[in-house]
């Protein structure tokens, strides 16, 4: 029987991941994320670092499949990288603006974007036809509800879900709210420069 | 060949610190919220590894549970930033927080 105030124990570590094509798809989704990542962060233009960021946020999902459960894979792909992109698209269209794409529909960067989308896609079909790997975890995910995670979340983490729930709706709250505020332009840019000042006689 | 908690804690010090670098060097606030982002995703992956591997987790699904909270904590931020984002530049006409506008 465990004392009164005694600590929870940690569980036993778990053994590192050994399977060779496992490991080599850890090892090549982080470092895409990095690469992404960086050249987000380098870019010079925000359309590019927008995209790299989405490209890496997908990454870091397919990251947390291979070593997360299932819903927070799911989490992260549909609700975090969607909305991140898109919020991020609707900053540009609402600021600065973006400009429609050019007429002809496969210039260069549609091209690039195609050939980087299809050689993940393959190398994708490849980890799947190689191991049986995905179609385990989504049986384990999607067939065996209520899975152990949501359980742990709703029995353990009850008072941080429901902060989580407040927290999000405030924040859906207020930025209504900031979107909303009437505005007002700064005043000097209310007024061409040229046309105001006392008007002098001409001489 | 393996891949044990060192690797994602490397890779989580590597994306915290291409988000720090974005945030410190890059003068957009859109650059500002990216950066913001990539570090809220180190701190993920740091909690996601964690559990995985058992080192000082108390149980398995501590450490997933702690980045889902840090990934809708981060979506939250930023659906206001994106929004802060937009008010500076309909008061400024400039996306650089650090410029009056002129």
């Amino acid at each position: 029987m465990p004392l009164i105030g005694a600590l929870p124990q940690p569980i036993a570590s778990a053994p590192a991941i050994t399977s060779a094509p496992l490991v080599l798809f850890i090892y090549l989704v982080l470092i895409l994320l990095l690469v992404t990542a960086l050249t987000s962060a380098v870019v010079r233009n925000t359309v590019w670092a927008i995209g790299s960021f989405a490209s890496s946020m997908a990454l870091l999902a397919l990251l947390f499949l291979t070593i997360a459960p299932f819903l927070l894979f799911a989490v992260q792909l549909v609700i975090y990288t969607t909305i991140s992109g898109g919020l991020l698209l609707g900053v540009l269209r609402q600021t600065t603006g973006l400009e429609r794409p050019p007429s002809i529909p496969f210039n260069r960067t549609w091209i690039a974007g195609g050939a980087i989308a299809a050689a993940v896609g393959s190398l994708l079909l490849l980890v799947v036809a190689a191991t049986n790997w995905p179609v385990d975890l989504l049986q384990r995910g999607v067939l065996s509800l209520p899975h152990p995670f949501v359980q742990t979340l709703l029995d353990t983490y009850a008072v941080g879900l429901a902060t989580l729930v407040v927290l999000m709706g405030s924040a859906a709250l207020g930025t209504v709210l900031l979107l909303a505020m009437p505005w007002t332009a700064r005043k000097g840019r209310e007024l061409p420069a040229v046309g105001r000042g006392p008007r002098r006689s001409p001489s | 060949m393996t891949a044990g908690l060192g690797v994602f804690l490397m890779a989580s010090g590597a994306l915290f610190a291409v988000g720090a670098f974005a945030v410190m060097a890059r003068r957009s606030a859109v650059m500002l919220l990216i950066g913001g982002q990539f570090m809220f995703a180190a701190g993920a992956i740091a909690f996601v590894a964690f559990g995985r591997f058992g080192r000082g987790a108390t149980e398995v699904n501590a450490g997933p549970s702690m980045a889902l909270f840090v990934v809708l904590t981060a979506v939250a931020q930023l659906t206001l930033g994106a929004a802060m984002v937009v008010i500076l530049y309909r008061e400024n006409q400039t996306l650089f927080p650090d410029s009056d506008g002129e």
